[in-house]
């Protein structure tokens, strides 16, 4: 083996990474070279200092919100709602994390609502409060809103409430009332509404469905990938309740 | 969805991938937000670890996210390198005269790596301080491992050119 050869091969042969023979054979040359020699000894030296370098630890807050994050989406999970929510997660993230923070125009609000829907689907952001019991899930909405949401839970009519959110859509703090049909997450968005209207409009955007309504001076949002008949079943058992 | 817990296969290496996105991004805040983004990324796609190795897999979703963090709008692409101290420990088997120099050296090393393009400065961190096979870095990097030989290679030779600008290597190391 010539100087030449070895030199291709220093730094796989320090780091033991060489095949049998050919590690043998540098070996050998080694042995016998004394600027060879030289250059290992200065390379074993620099990877001896690169390993006393310390490692950077993980801030313990950052370890602890990864921890919570994992358990949560876990249970989530567990719920059945994640399988299906995670491939419009990741088709969507770019554009949730653009979501216009203003009031959108009219033509907009479908969009907003559907990027409030996908956002929410995301690990973090579907439930603040995890309850099946409207009575639970409505005073927890005291003091997070200047408005009081009407909670009702449709497990009889076969959407049963699993929680609530406050959720920003379009510009506005909203409360964000979720239910469950088998693995579908329907969000109804509620906020304080100036006007009312007659009936229920429909839209459809990228595949979501969203049905809009108003009732006691508030604007109602049924958002979800259910089917739409499904969907206006829903609709309608909550506006008749 | 029965498959490994994110707890069991993937929060062990949780320090090795703090440690690695601090080497990419240079700097401690950017390093929180990519370790944690990063994670995220690795509990929706824990199915694609299947039975396989979750270092070179983790490293690889941190290498990812940092390189789509980087061309996003509004963030920056390189900060400039800030040179935070830290505790360099210095070994309690040498004498205190070898343990300055010791110290002395590993703070020249850290400030080289630190100065040496990132395609060099990953793959010398993934072998010398993560410890990885360069089969292990070539997943993770999605390299041929030929690559890798020549990339630990000319970084390491960068290094010991830019530290032996500073003194006499052999009186260096
Ligand atoms: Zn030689």
């Amino acid at each position: 083996m010539t100087c030449a050869c070895l030199d291709r091969d220093l730094d796989a042969y320090v780091d033991g990474e060489l095949p049998a023979e050919a590690d043998a054979a540098a070996r050998t040359h080694l042995d016998g070279c004394a600027s060879c020699a030289a250059r290992l000894r200065q390379r074993q030296a620099l990877k001896r200092a690169l390993q006393a370098i310390p490692y950077f630890e993980t801030p313990p807050g950052v370890r602890a919100t990864i921890a919570l994050r994992a358990s949560r989406m876990r249970s989530l999970r567990r719920l059945g709602l994640i399988a299906a929510a995670a491939v419009v997660v990741l088709a969507a993230a770019r554009t949730v994390t653009f979501l216009p923070l203003r009031p959108a125009p009219a033509s907009d609000a479908a969009q907003a609502l559907v990027d409030g829907h996908v956002r929410s689907l995301m690990a973090d952001h579907l439930l603040d409060v995890r309850s099946t019991d409207q009575h639970t899930v409505k005073p927890w909405f005291i003091g997070k809103l200047d408005f009081s949401p009407p909670v009702t839970d449709l497990a009889g009519q076969g959407y049963p409430l699993v929680g609530g959110r406050v959720d920003y859509v379009a510009g506005q703090l909203v409360a964000a009332l979720v239910y469950q049909r088998r693995q579908h997450v329907i969000n109804v968005f509620v906020a304080p509404s100036g006007t009312a209207t007659a009936g229920v409009a429909a839209r459809s955007v990228r595949g979501f469905h969203v049905r809009r309504w108003t009732a006691g001076g508030m604007w109602f949002s049924a958002v979800s990938d259910l089917n739409e008949a499904e969907l206006d079943a829903f609709v309608s058992a909550l506006r008749s309740s | 969805m029965a498959g490994r817990r994110f707890e069991d296969a993937v929060m062990p290496h949780l320090d090795a991938a703090f440690n690695y996105a601090r080497w990419l991004t240079r700097n401690d805040v950017d390093a929180e937000d990519l370790v944690q983004e990063a994670c995220m990324r690795a509990m929706r796609f824990l199915a694609s670890l299947r039975d396989g190795n979750p270092r070179p897999w983790l490293f690889a979703i941190v290498r990812n996210t940092w390189y789509s963090r980087q061309s996003r709008p509004g963030m920056a692409v390189e900060h400039p390198m800030d040179m935070q101290s830290r505790d360099d420990r210095p070994d309690d088997a040498l004498d205190p005269e070898q343990q300055l120099a010791q110290q002395d050296t590993v703070a020249r090393v850290r400030r080289a790596l630190e100065a040496l393009p990132a395609e060099f400065r990953e793959a010398v961190v993934l072998r010398d301080i993560e410890g990885l096979s360069y089969k292990e870095i070539a997943e993770a990097l999605r390299v041929p491992i030929g690559t890798v030989m020549s990339r630990i290679s000319r970084g390491r030779e960068r290094l010991l050119e830019t530290l032996s600008v500073q003194s006499a290597p052999e009186v260096m190391l």
